[in-house]
């Protein structure tokens, strides 16, 4: 626990001295913008909110994976890692800590998004179902920290930053059905899609944002939370295993 | 119970491609050190005193051989030893730069499990400890080298480690923070904690160290008492002189305590002694004999390592 305070902490420092991690807060009211524009150009404002949930989505995920992904990383090129492991608090929850503090963040990116439909389109979010919005949105947070995890782990295997970044953002959002509904595409990539919690929280979260009444509501959200931990398990065991080979190989350190 | 237990601990780096070399950093070390000991790791670069420290303070694996930090194992009872341990690995690691010192120390205190405010009351007892209150709330980026390195060994001891691991925790830092640093660790053991001190510099574990171990290549040389250090340096001394008749150096060389008379580089010689007392014979001779330029100095460690390494036939 103690740990994960630490964490927090230690992140709303480091964000607060480098503001300029926070693009995903700049680029997630211009989305916005853009695909408003789309839909209302296409004229069907029933796809609203999904347009507006689409950047909200986008910024979580990109904060996970470039943010959160880059952790260890950059902990081993400031010769942190070694100090951290030899400390008495385990790196997962440090690590936890850091990434809850970046989805609350990221979740900001709601709100800018609301502010920026508002302002520019006279477009507000439809709050049909806020409670079931405001636990979606939650769950999803908080599965994108499980999948930050993963991706802390895998970013310090990975020789090419770039690569790793590129084939886990936007290939995500299509599988994800972050931008398109995965109904939309094509029919082989629904399997694929029906495992990411991605696709479950981007369809449960457009669904309270319509009229009708959200069919299963507490199922759905369960799914995203249930895949959301099982990424977090798989993410942790892969920290674990990288941590065990760096100690083994002597790459803790970069010198 | 002892402090640190190494026994026949052995690492090898593997290569990392094809085209590099395997590297036996440590071969079967075993040493021991009692609780309340400050005792020195002293070899050249590359002996292996890093890669000793890393295996002790749990980061690194060895590759065979057992170690034990207050008699926890140090690879299969990392949870317990960590708490213990306390570890300062040189220069300027381990600080968040974009970060204060105080937020850095903070942190540390937290992962080292202190309250919060436990965290904060430490920290300042520790920044004043190390002369850095005053720069506390500037960024880490905004130091001197050597205030980055007083803050380094502040974020050691925030743990409150029974046994620290210093590794060359002087080098770099200008002559007085050295010898400041060195009458805190003399305060560190006197708060009863264990004190392994990894160093290239044989006045500075001469200095600070209740006993010394000497590696070379991986491998144990001695354990000695920093007396005996301290007698191998006076002994051995190295003379540099320029402008000497041969005849005179021939005279010289057969003087008692001459271990070797050699040409260097152009008109230079280098006269090396291996007795108490030879040099200032030699050096009388020397001036009498009207040469210019004459200078002493320790021998390296390497060349007392060969020393120590011939009297006692040991082979490398
Ligand atoms: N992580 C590593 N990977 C490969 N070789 C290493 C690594 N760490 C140390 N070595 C090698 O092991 C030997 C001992 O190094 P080290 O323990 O750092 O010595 P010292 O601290 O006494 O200078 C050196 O030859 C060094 O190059
Ligand atoms: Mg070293």
């Amino acid at each position: 626990m103690r740990g994960l305070l630490a964490g927090f902490r230690l992140e709303l420092h480091v964000v607060r001295a480098n503001p300029d991690s926070l693009i995903p807060l700049v680029t997630a009211p211009l989305f916005a913008i853009i695909f408003l524009a789309i839909v209302r150009q296409g004229g069907r404002s029933d796809l609203e909110p999904d347009a507006l949930m689409a950047p909200v989505l986008m910024s979580l995920w990109w904060i996970a994976l470039v943010q959160a992904g880059s952790m260890i990383t950059a902990d081993r090129w400031q010769a942190v890692l070694e100090p951290l492991i030899a400390a008495p608090t385990s790196l997962a929850s440090v690590l936890v800590g850091r990434i809850a503090f970046l989805m609350c963040v990221g979740l900001l990116s709601f709100f800018e998004v609301w502010l920026a439909g508002w302002l520019i389109f006279g477009v507000s979010i439809p709050f049909e179902h806020p409670l079931e919005l405001a636990l979606t949105l939650a769950a999803t947070a908080l599965a994108m920290a499980g999948a930050a995890v993963a991706f802390a782990a895998l970013f310090v295997m990975t020789r090419n930053a770039y690569t790793f970044i590129n084939s886990a953002s936007f290939p995500f959002y299509v599988l994800g059905g972050v931008l398109v509904p995965v109904a939309y595409l094509p029919d082989w990539i629904e399997p694929v899609s029906s495992v990411l919690f991605l696709s479950w929280s981007a369809d449960l979260l457009r669904a309270t944002l319509k009229e009708p009444a959200v069919d299963d509501f507490w199922g759905r959200l369960g799914m995203v939370l249930v895949l959301g931990a099982i990424t977090f398990v798989l993410g942790r065991a892969i920290l674990f295993y990288v941590l065990h080979r760096m100690r083994a190989k002597g790459e803790l350190a970069t010198a | 119970m002892e402090a640190v237990e190494v026994e026949e601990i052995t690492r090898v780096f593997e290569p990392r491609r094809r085209s590099g070399t395997r590297v036996v950093a440590l071969e079967e070390v075993s040493l021991t050190v009692p609780t309340g000991e400050i005792h020195g790791l002293l070899g050249p670069n590359g002996a292996g005193k890093t890669t000793l420290v890393k295996i002790l303070s749990t980061v690194l694996l060895p590759t065979s051989g057992k170690a034990r930090v207050l008699g926890h194992d140090v690879v299969d009872e990392t949870e317990a030893v960590r708490p213990l341990i306390g570890i300062v690995f040189g220069g300027e690691r381990g600080l968040y730069w974009r970060l204060t010192g105080r937020q850095n120390l903070e942190y540390w205190g937290a992962l080292y499990k202190l309250s919060s405010r436990g965290a904060k009351a430490r920290a300042q007892q520790l920044l004043e400890r190390v002369g850095m209150v005053d720069k506390a709330d500037e960024r880490v980026e905004e130091y001197s080298r050597g205030m980055k390195q007083r803050l380094h060994l502040a974020r050691g001891l925030m743990g409150d480690g029974k046994v620290l691991f210093l590794d060359e925790p002087t080098t770099g830092m200008d002559p007085l923070a050295a010898r400041e640093f060195r009458s805190l660790i003399g305060e560190l053991r006197d708060e009863g904690r264990t004190i392994l001190l990894a160093t290239h510099d044989m006045v500075e574990a001469e200095m600070v160290c209740d006993r010394v171990t000497l590696i070379d290549r991986g491998k144990v040389i001695a354990t000695e008492s920093p007396r005996t250090l301290g007698q191998v340096l006076s002994r051995f001394q190295r003379i540099d002189v320029e402008g000497v008749p041969p005849a005179v150096l021939d005279e010289i060389r057969a003087m008692r305590g001459v271990m070797s008379v050699t040409a260097v580089d152009g008109a230079g010689t280098r006269i090396e002694v291996d007795e108490e007392g030879a040099t200032q014979l030699v050096l009388e001779r020397l001036v009498d004999a009207g040469a210019t330029s004459v200078r002493t100095s320790l021998p390296s460690l390497e060349e007392v390592y060969v020393q120590l390494i011939g009297e006692r036939g040991m082979e490398i």
